[in-house]
C-alpha cells in the first residue's frame, strides 16, 4: 500500500511541475508588465521591473521562481507588497473550502437520496419531475442559475439576500447554485447504478433473510454504488474546492475565485502562480485521495496489498 | 396440522402472453420432513419457491388460496415469514453473498434483525452457526470476505445464515448444482444432518435426481407448473405411477450404464509429457509460477471416447486449450492427426447473435462457392430442419444450441472433438438426448471425442477410457469400466465415492464421506505427491517426491503405493490389485 502511495504521490508532483512551467511561461507571454497600470514614470516602471527582476531572461526568472517554490516561498503580490501570496491564500481559502464543501455535501446528500428515490418511487409524475430536474442541472451553466436563484428568491420574494456578506443566510444561494451540478450526476449516476444493484442476487439473500428495505440499502446496496460514483466524486470535489470564478464574482463572495479573477486582470505574476500551484495541489491531491480510498473500500484491492 | 400447507399456488409473469409458469401448485410439508422437489429446469420449481419465499420479481403476479403455515394464514403477509420460520439456500454462493462485506457481519445482521441481543451475543451465535455448518476456525472466518474462502465453503457460509433463527422450513433451490461433487455430497451431508439434528423441516429442490435419492424421505415431482405425482423416495424411483415421473427415472438410470468397449483405431492424437506453467500476480509487486499442467501424456484412438474427469481448476480447460492449439505447452509434445474442435459449456456465449445459424456455420471454413448443401446436411446430421438456417440462435432452446454448436465444430471436419461440460447446463431429458445424438454422430463420422466433465455419471456412460485429473497431472488413467469397478488411486476412491446414484436404498447403505478441506495448493506442494494434503495414505515419501505414472497392462497410477519398493518385486506378468 505504502508503495502504491509514493509511486501516486511521485506522478503527482511531476505532473505539477509541468502545471507551474506551463503557467509561469504563459503568463509572461501575457503582454504587459503589471506596474504599466499604476501612475508611474518610464523611469521608475525600469527601476521597479529590474527590482522585480523582471528584465532578466524569463529562463532565469523560471530558475529563480522555482528555488523559491522549493523552499516554500511563492513572493510577494506584485499588486500588494506588504501581502504575501500565502497570506492571501490563507485569508481567502476559508470561505472557499466551506462554500465548496458545503456545495459538496449537499450535492452528494441530494444527489444520492433523489436517486435512489426516482427510481423507488411509484408514481410516474415524480419520476419524470426529477429526471427532468437532472437534465437541466447538468444542462443549464451555474451562472446562470445563479442568477436565476438571486432573481427568485432575492429580488421577487426577498427571502434571501442577493450577494455577500458575513451572515450564513447569503451562502445559500451560492452553495445551491454550485452543487445543483455535481448534484444532478451524482443523482443519476445513482439512479442508475442502484437499479442495477438492486437485481443482484446478493439483495435477493438479504430479502430472504428477512430484512427491511432500508437495511439493505444503507449496509449492501449504499457500498457497492459508493464504489463507482468516487471516481466522479474526485473530480467534482476539485472543481468545487478550488472556487468557482463565476459563482464567487456574482455574489461577491470572498474566496480564491475571485481572487484568482482580480489577479489575473492586474497581471499580478506572484500571486497567479501561487494560486496556481495550490489548486493543482488541490486537484491532484484529491485525485490521488480518491484512488487510495477506492482500493480501500474494495476489500480484493485491500487484501492484496496488507500484510506488506 | 402441517407445517406448511400450500393450495393453488398461481404464479405468471406479466409479459406478452401471461403465461402461469406455475398452475395450480398444491403441497404440504410435515414438520421435520426432508422433502425433495424433482423437475426439468423451466418447470417452475424455483418461480414457486420465490413464490413461496414472496420474493418474485415486481413484473410477476401471484395468488394463492390457501397459504398456511402452522395452521395459521399468511396468504397476504408471507414475508412476515421470511429469514425468520422460512429461510432460503441458494444455486450459486459466490453470486448471493455480499462480495464487499465480511462473512462474519452477513450473519451477524440475519440475527440481529429478528432478535434483539447485543453485538457480543450475536457474534457467539454466529461462530456457533458456523461451526455447525461444518467450517473450522469460525473465528478466522467471521473476518474474512466472501472471495477469500472456497465456493463450498460460501454454501456452508449461506447454510449458516439460513438457519441463524432457527426456521422450521429451509427452502434449498438447487443448492449443490454450482459446486464439485465432492463438495456437493458434503454439503448434502451437512443438510441430512442438520435436519435430523434440529428438526428443521428441509425441502431441496433439483434437478438432479441423484441428488434427491440420497437424501429425501418424500418426493414431489413437478412438471410445466403442477405436481404430476407426489410420494415417498422408495415409491417414485422403484414404482413411478406417472409416465413423466417414469421417463425421468428410467433416464437417469440409463445415464449410470458404462459405455460399450470398443475395438483400438488408429491413433489419432499423442501428446507425451506435456507440462504448462502460469505466471500468477500474489500481490502487486510479487508473482510465482504455478504449474497448470505436469507431465501429461496419452493418446487417443479413431473413433473412441476418451473422459476427462476432475474438480474444477484441476486443469481440464487449460489441457483442452493446449489440444485446441489456442494456447502452446511449455515443455513436451503434442501430435495430432488430424483437426481439433471444442464445444464449450455454454455455446450462447460463443454466438454472435446477430448472425444466422448458416453465418454461424459458416464461420468455420473457408469461403466457398456452393455451401448450402453443405449447412443443410449438417443441420440434418445433428437433428435440426434446414429451414433453421435462416434463424437466429435466440430462437433455440439449450439443448438445440448446444446441437448447433456441435454443428460447427463438425463443419471443418476435425480429428478429434474437445467437448468441454457439453450437458452440464442442460437437464435430464434433453441431456440424453445430447448424449445419445453425441453417440450416432461418432457411429456415422469416426470421430474421437475427448469428453470433459465433472459429472461422473456421464463420462463414465459416454467414455471408453478415462483419465482421472488432479490438480493439473493425471492421478490414473484406464479403462473406465476397471477403473470405476476398482480404483487404484487414493484421490480416483474419494471422487468415485462422491457420485450420487438415483437410487435411495443404495444411497442409504453409504458412509458419509469425510474430505479434508484445503484451502489452496500451499507452496511447496508442488515437490510432493499433489494430493499427499488429503490423502489418508501418505507417506513421508509423498511430501518430497513426485510420484511415477507407474504402468499396469493397460492402466496407469500416479501414486507411490504402486511402486516397485512398496509393493515389492512382483513376478513378471503378475496382476496388479487395489493397494488401498
Ligand atoms: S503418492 Fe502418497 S500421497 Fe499421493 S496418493 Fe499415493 S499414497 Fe497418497
Amino acid at each position: 500500500m505504502i508503495q502504491y502511495m509514493i509511486k501516486r504521490i511521485v506522478i503527482g508532483v511531476l505532473s505539477l511541475f509541468v502545471l507551474v512551467g506551463i503557467t509561469f511561461f504563459l503568463t509572461r507571454a501575457i503582454p504587459g508588465s503589471p506596474f504599466e497600470s499604476s501612475n508611474v514614470s518610464g523611469e521608475v516602471l525600469e527601476m521597479m521591473e529590474n527590482e522585480y527582476g523582471l528584465n532578466d531572461p524569463v529562463i532565469v526568472q523560471y530558475g529563480t521562481y522555482l528555488l523559491h517554490v522549493i523552499q516554500g516561498d511563492f513572493g510577494y503580490s506584485y499588486e500588494n507588497p506588504s501581502q504575501s501570496v500565502t497570506s492571501i491564500i490563507a485569508e481567502f481559502l476559508p470561505v472557499t473550502i466551506m462554500t465548496g464543501g458545503l456545495a459538496l455535501l449537499l450535492a452528494i446528500v441530494t444527489g444520492v437520496s433523489f436517486g435512489i428515490w426516482m427510481v423507488v418511487s411509484k408514481q410516474k409524475i415524480i419520476q419524470r419531475a426529477l429526471f427532468s430536474g437532472t437534465i437541466l442541472g447538468t444542462g443549464i451553466p451555474n451562472f446562470v442559475l445563479a442568477l436565476v436563484l438571486i432573481f427568485v428568491f432575492g429580488v421577487k420574494f426577498h427571502w434571501l439576500p442577493v450577494a455577500g456578506g458575513s451572515e450564513w443566510e447569503s451562502y445559500i444561494l451560492p452553495v445551491c447554485s454550485l452543487a445543483i451540478y455535481p448534484a444532478s450526476v451524482i443523482c443519476r449516476m445513482t439512479a442508475h447504478l442502484y437499479k442495477e444493484e438492486m437485481k443482484k442476487e446478493y439483495v435477493v439473500l438479504a430479502k430472504a433473510k428477512g430484512m427491511q428495505w432500508e437495511r439493505i440499502v444503507w449496509k449492501h446496496v449504499l457500498r457497492h454504488i459508493w464504489l463507482p460514483l468516487f471516481n466522479y466524486l474526485g473530480s467534482a470535489a476539485a472543481f468545487l474546492l478550488t472556487g468557482s470564478f463565476a459563482i464567487e464574482s456574482i455574489f461577491t463572495i470572498p474566496g480564491l475565485g475571485s481572487q484568482f479573477v482580480h489577479a489575473i486582470s492586474n497581471r499580478d505574476y506572484t500571486l497567479i502562480m501561487g494560486l496556481t500551484i495550490f489548486m493543482g495541489t488541490v486537484v491532484i491531491s484529491i485525485q490521488v485521495l480518491v484512488d487510495l480510498l477506492g482500493a480501500w473500500i474494495d476489500p480484493k484491492i485491500r487484501r492484496s496489498y496488507e500484510g506488506q | 396440522m402441517s407445517l406448511l400447507d400450500i393450495k393453488n399456488l398461481c404464479i405468471w409473469y406479466e409479459n406478452e402472453d401471461h403465461r402461469q409458469v406455475v398452475s395450480d401448485l398444491s403441497f404440504q410439508i410435515q414438520k421435520g420432513e426432508f422433502v425433495g422437489l424433482v423437475g426439468a429446469s423451466g418447470c417452475g420449481k424455483s418461480s414457486a419457491m420465490l413464490g413461496i419465499m414472496g420474493l418474485l420479481p415486481e413484473n410477476s403476479g401471484f395468488s394463492c388460496e390457501r397459504f398456511l403455515f402452522r395452521g395459521e394464514h399468511y396468504e397476504k403477509k408471507i414475508e412476515t415469514l421470511r429469514g425468520k420460520k422460512i429461510a432460503m439456500v441458494f444455486q450459486d454462493p459466490s453470486a448471493y453473498l455480499n462480495p464487499l462485506l465480511k462473512i462474519g457481519q452477513q450473519l451477524t445482521e440475519t440475527i440481529r434483525c429478528h432478535k434483539t441481543c447485543t453485538k457480543k451475543e450475536a457474534k457467539e451465535r454466529a461462530m456457533e452457526l458456523l461451526s455447525m455448518a461444518g467450517i473450522h476456525s469460525p473465528e478466522t472466518r467471521m473476518n474474512q470476505y466472501p472471495f477469500e474462502i472456497s465456493g463450498g465453503m460460501r454454501q456452508r457460509v449461506v447454510i449458516a445464515i439460513a438457519l441463524a433463527c432457527e426456521p422450521d422450513l429451509v427452502i434449498a433451490d438447487e443448492p449443490t448444482t454450482a459446486l464439485d461433487v465432492t463438495v456437493q455430497r458434503q454439503i448434502l451431508d451437512l443438510l441430512k444432518t442438520i435436519s435430523q439434528r434440529t428438526k428443521t423441516a428441509i425441502l431441496l429442490v433439483s434437478h438432479d435426481l441423484g441428488v434427491i435419492a440420497s437424501v429425501c424421505d418424500r418426493v414431489l415431482v413437478m412438471q410445466e407448473g403442477k405436481i404430476v405425482e407426489e410420494g415417498t423416495a422408495n415409491q417414485i424411483f422403484y414404482e413411478p405411477q406417472n409416465p413423466y415421473t417414469m421417463q425421468l427415472v428410467e433416464k437417469a438410470k440409463a445415464v449410470m450404464s458404462v459405455a460399450k468397449k470398443k475395438e483400438k483405431g488408429v491413433l489419432v492424437l499423442e501428446s507425451k509429457d506435456i507440462g504448462c506453467k502460469f505466471r500468477e500476480r500474489l500481490r502487486w509487486n510479487k508473482t510465482c509460477t504455478r504449474e497448470a499442467l505436469r507431465q501429461i501424456s496419452f493418446s487417443m484412438y479413431h473413433g473412441e471416447t476418451f473422459g476427462l474427469v476432475g474438480e474444477s481448476g484441476c486443469g481440464k480447460t487449460t489441457l483442452a486449450r493446449i489440444l485446441t492449439g489456442i494456447l502452446s505447452p511449455d515443455f513436451g509434445k503434442l501430435w495430432s492427426k488430424g483437426k481439433v474442435q471444442m464445444v464449450f459449456q455454454d455455446p450462447y456465449a460463443s454466438f454472435d447473435p446477430g448472425y444466422t445459424i448458416e453465418k454461424i456455420l459458416l464461420e468455420a471454413i473457408p469461403k466457398q462457392a456452393d455451401h448450402t448443401k453443405e449447412v443443410e446436411k449438417m443441420l440434418q446430421l445433428v437433428g435440426l430442419k434446414p429451414e433453421d438456417r435462416w434463424k437466429y440462435p435466440r430462437e433455440f432452446s439449450g439443448g438445440q444450441r448446444q446441437r448447433i454448436a456441435i454443428a460447427r465444430a463438425l463443419m471443418s471436419c476435425p480429428e478429434i472433438l474437445i467437448l468441454d461440460e457439453p450437458v452440464s447446463a442442460l437437464d435430464i431429458s434433453t441431456q440424453s438426448q445430447i448424449l445419445k445424438f453425441l453417440d450416432d454422430i461418432q457411429q456415422e463420422t469416426g470421430i474421437s471425442y475427448l469428453f470433459i466433465s465433472h459429472d461422473l455419471n456421464v463420462v463414465k456412460h459416454m467414455s471408453q477410457r478415462i483419465a482421472v485429473m488432479y490438480l493439473g497431472t493425471f492421478m490414473e488413467m484406464g479403462d473406465t469400466a476397471s477403473i470405476y469397478e476398482d480404483p487404484w488411486h487414493p484421490y480416483t476412491k474419494q471422487l468415485l465415492s462422491a457420485i450420487l446414484v438415483p437410487d435411495p436404498k443404495k444411497a442409504h447403505r453409504r458412509k458419509k464421506l469425510i474430505v479434508k478441506e484445503i484451502l489452496k495448493q500451499e507452496e511447496g506442494t508442488e515437490k510432493g505427491c499433489p494430493f499427499a494434503g488429503q490423502c489418508g495414505y501418505a507417506m513421508t515419501r509423498c511430501h518430497t517426491e513426485f510420484p511415477d505414472f507407474y504402468q499396469f497392462e493397460d492402466r496407469q497410477v500416479r501414486c507411490f503405493l504402486y511402486s516397485e519398493e512398496h509393493t515389492g518385486r512382483r513376478r513378471a506378468g503378475a496382476p496388479m490389485i487395489s493397494q488401498i
